[in-house]
């Protein structure tokens, strides 16, 4: 198997992918994050986005001070389809 | 397999021996209370998928329900993290996004893409070769099928409009919970964790009132509430809509991925997570094992696990399929081992704060939580607290002493 | 390797800006970049594309990337027709994967009215020359044999219908334009528009100036402000839709199914995810400002809905939500041209959610507009002075979200 460094595990994102899109003029979380994909996956970005900022602070394209980490969408914790459906319901009853 | 071959040796008074179903048809032994992660690591089984886009093998890293790969397919669910889930007689578990088992033809994609993949930019001409490699793409991702059966019943909805709303049962929350409810508060506790694996981590009871199982998937400051699932299993999922005065998040912290080479290898894991869950079986390894990481940190969960710690700086890469070594730079060697724990410095747990409203600053190896001297970190629909390590990692005892702080003031506040 | 193209710088915050230029482009959207790559083709108009934040940050970013031609108005079918087509040798005229899939898109009704609805769409489709096919409920099962089909009275079926991946398209407009010499920058909020003797002038975040002879509002959702700054009063108005992707699964899903019953629409990403949104009940006034905000009775009637037409989806997972912004106009038809009482300064807006879909079409017919005059039949109905002259028309019934 070649030698691989990953960012992001979800997406299959490597440290040279993240250089390559950064080659490309792209500087922000917000957008290394949709054109390389990273943070999209299973995990939502809570194993990247530190590997991430950390790569962009020692590139000097972030400034510690103000460097902020891409927008922190729900649901961060897994939820089925069919609990939110129960959400129109009233609550179900003993209040526990 | 007999138990010299296995990962882990156990201490302690033997707790009952169950199974688990692997893969369809290999009966994989394992003591109950661990959790389906652990059961497989301890029977050499790391490897649970194939990656999205380079097919390269993956399993189970952080051991702690945050990062993407344990993901496996429980009792016919897709998707379920294998790291959170306890084991039970009768429990089937499968691999997700595999072709074959052992050697994957589609793992050829990693070996001819050696300079790697710009997804964008791969066999886009001519159309008819796009359109080729397009469906053949379609096909290597998503991770899971559709579920096998039906729901058993429906979810249901509670609404809960407590005083205080703790979220999370680590060492923070637990001693926000004990202050507040001495302090008389009307307090709804959850925790996304099973009540073993909180327990194991206390090393001591935790009060009944825990609404285990539970994860907080959502703040909407618009709506007023704060939305969590609890999916026991077994048991109907219950939705709740938690309307609370107050919140004391105390989230912890997360394992980030250390970006070393090859550093997605089966037998990579948290050593954070794998101290955890090893402290939860009551065992210990019985492989050779190394830490990558720096600093005091690292260097305790290396004691911890009774391993060496290895400078990430001094890694040259590392090897085997699962793990077999990790090779140095500049002469110092190679180190045989059949798990690595990494061990970067964990990042604060921050997405439900800010959601609410909160503040993050980078510090280092994370963003945390800000927060006000008494601990407000956000002022809404409701006032939303910060304790422990979700406002900067500094471990369990000083995590509880936050806690217990975080919570006189919230209860100096409700009076 | 053979067949892959290569990354093209797509725009940067720091490319430098000429003092003048024949056309600016304000947004760095679908719309404006697919406008800019035409007119970059077909002319040799200098050209300079403003965009306030990154490229992808709006609409355009946060579409479900469907692509129809089942309509209810034979302009907005041809006009699909013609993007559709084009979408076919896209991603090899850009250099870019674009994940354009035609899986068709499947309508069912479960009303009389819905029935009715689809009857007549698909005899004006059949008359334009859309393979839009009526079926049961039973022929739409062998689509999509998880959907609950009981309560189907008529379904629609039309296998051009598709979906992309989305952001890939303003990339790939954005590289093309810029390798033909367009400037795009990003993070540049454009804060005013002066009118000027012989063009105008826009005064940007960066303290820099940028004279341009015309001038495109390509800016959706938020041109609205812009516009009343300079005193051009229309009456669109941004609407917050809500979307969500569920966790990734193996494909099983071939179409983008739209259920007319609850206005719930979903399809399955490359990646596979289910992608859904849904018309929400009872949505209040109309908004004056942007809102992208995420709501919990978002994802507690769409997952009502889902589950009700798929069951078996009951169990799945939502990955993630975010809301995009609808540029509603009052009669659905898109507001394109030269603005009342500022003809110098072109609209392209008001394409109340369905921008995306039409861009590829649209970027041609407006670059045309500007580059040689030609006159596309559309250009009449989506002329900005429709509204003051009285003459706005509501054509379209098929507007989904």
């Amino acid at each position: 198997m070649p030698r691989r460094s990953f960012v992001c595990r979800c997406e299959d994102v490597t440290l040279s992918e993240v250089d390559h899109a950064i080659a490309l003029g792209l500087h922000e979380v917000e957008e290394l994050k949709r054109y390389t994909g990273l943070g999209t996956g299973p995990c939502q970005g809570k194993e990247c986005i530190s590997a991430l900022v950390k790569l962009l602070i020692d590139k000097g394209l972030a400034d510690p001070e103000t460097v902020q980490p891409f927008t922190a969408r729900p649901p961060t914790e897994p939820v089925t389809l069919g609990a939110l459906a129960a959400g129109l319901a009233p609550d179900a009853g003993d209040g526990s | 397999m007999s138990d010299t071959d296995r990962a882990l040796s156990r201490r302690g008074p033997a707790r009952c021996a169950t199974a688990l179903r692997w893969d369809r048809d290999q009966l994989v032994t394992a003591r109950e209370g661990d959790t389906v992660s652990l059961a497989l690591l301890d029977a050499g089984i790391l490897e649970t998928s194939r990656s999205a886009k380079y097919r390269r093998p993956r399993g189970a890293y952080c051991l702690r329900g945050d990062c993407g790969t344990c993901l496996v397919r429980i009792n016919g669910l897709p998707n379920r993290r294998a790291c959170l889930t306890a084991v039970h007689e009768g429990i089937r578990i499968r691999p997700q996004n595999r072709l074959v088992a052992g050697a994957d033809p589609s793992a050829l994609v990693d070996t001819m893409l050696r300079g790697g993949m710009d997804h964008h930019h791969f066999m886009v001409r001519p159309r008819v070769v796009n359109q080729l490699m397009q469906g053949v793409a379609r096909n290597l991702t998503g991770l899971g099928t559709l579920p096998d059966r039906m729901p058993d019943a429906p979810a249901q909805h509670r609404v809960l409009e407590p005083d205080v709303l703790i979220v999370g049962a680590g060492s923070a929350g637990r001693a926000a919970h004990a202050v507040l409810t001495d302090g008389g508060c009307d307090v709804v506790w959850v925790d996304r964790r099973d009540r073993d694996g909180i327990v194991a981590e206390a090393n001591a009871a935790v009060s009944d009132a825990l609404l285990d199982h539970t994860g907080v998937f959502g703040v909407y400051v618009a709506e007023g509430l704060w939305a969590a699932m609890r999916d026991t299993p077994g048991q109907p999922a219950v939705l709740y809509s938690i309307k609370p005065r107050h919140v004391v998040v105390a989230t912890g912290a997360r394992d980030p991925i250390l970006a070393v080479p090859n550093n997605d290898r089966p037998g990579v894991v948290a050593a954070r997570g794998l101290l955890q869950q090893l402290r939860r079986s009551d065992a210990t390894l019985a492989v050779p094992a190394v830490v990558i990481g720096e600093g005091a940190y690292a260097t305790a969960l290396a004691d911890a696990l009774g391993v060496e710690a290895l400078p990430p700086a001094d890694v040259d890469r590392i090897e085997g399929n699962p793990v077999d070594a990790v090779s140095l730079r500049d002469g110092k060697g190679k180190r045989e081992c059949q798990l690595v724990a990494l061990a970067p410095l964990p990042a604060p747990a921050y997405e439900l704060a800010r959601q609410a409203g909160a503040a993050v600053r980078w510090h280092g190896g994370g963003f945390s939580v800000q927060r006000d001297q008494r601990g407000r970190c956000a002022t809404t629909a409701f006032t939303v607290w910060a304790a422990g390590d979700v406002t900067g990692y500094m471990g369990p005892q000083s995590a509880a002493d936050d806690g217990e702080r975080v919570a006189a003031a919230v209860l100096h506040s409700l009076r | 390797m053979i067949g892959n193209t290569k990354a093209q710088a797509m725009g940067r915050r720091d490319a430098p800006l000429p003092d003048r230029v024949d056309v600016a482009i304000i947004g760095g959207g679908i719309m404006g970049l697919a406008t800019a790559y035409h007119l970059s083709k077909n002319s040799t108009l200098r050209i300079a594309v403003i965009e306030r934040s990154y490229l992808v940050s709006g609409a355009s970013g946060r579409n479900g990337g469907g692509l129809r031609m089942q309509w209810g108005d034979e302009g907005n079918v041809t006009l699909m027709m013609q993007s559709i087509e084009m979408c076919r040798g896209l991603a090899q005229e850009l250099g870019i994967n674009l994940w354009f899939r035609q899986g068709g898109y499947l309508f069912v009704a479960r009303s009389e009215a819905g029935e009715r609805r689809l009857m007549r769409n698909a005899s004006l489709h059949r008359d334009v020359g859309a393979p839009t096919r009526l079926m049961t409920g039973a022929e739409a099962r062998e689509i999509v044999p998880q959907l609950d089909t009981d309560q189907v009275r008529l379904a629609a079926f039309n296998p051009h219908d598709g979906v992309v991946f989305p952001w890939p398209f303003v990339w790939g407009y954005a590289g093309q334009a810029v390798a033909r010499g367009v400037v795009v920058r990003t993070h540049t909020p454009v804060q005013r528009i002066e009118v000027l003797g012989d063009g105008l002038r826009l005064h940007l975040g960066t303290g820099e100036q940028l004279d341009a002879d015309r001038v495109l509002n390509a800016t959706g959702a938020w041109s609205i402000e812009l516009n009343r700054a300079l005193g051009i009063e229309l009456p669109n108005h941004p609407h917050r839709h809500e979307i969500m992707s569920s966790e990734p699964l193996k494909p099983f899903l071939d179409p983008l199914v739209v259920d007319l019953a609850t206005g719930l629409y979903f399809s399955q990403s490359t990646r596979g995810e289910i992608v859904a949104g849904i018309t929400m009940p009872d949505t209040g006034p109309a908004a004056t400002e942007v809102d992208l905000g995420s709501s919990r009775r978002f994802l507690a009637h769409l997952g009502h809905a889902l589950t009700q037409v798929m069951l078996i989806t009951s169990q799945l997972r939502v990955l993630r939500q975010w809301a995009g912004p609808y540029d509603v106009s009052p009669d659905g038809d898109a507001i394109v041209g030269p603005s009342p009482g500022v003809p110098r300064l072109y609209q392209v807006c008001g394409f109340t959610g369905h921008g995306f879909m039409m861009a590829p079409a649209v970027g041609k017919i407006v670059a045309d507009l500007l580059s040689t005059g030609k006159h596309h039949p559309m250009l009449d109905r989506w002329d900005p002075s429709r509204f003051a002259r009285g003459t706005s028309r509501r054509r379209e019934d098929m507007i989904i979200g």
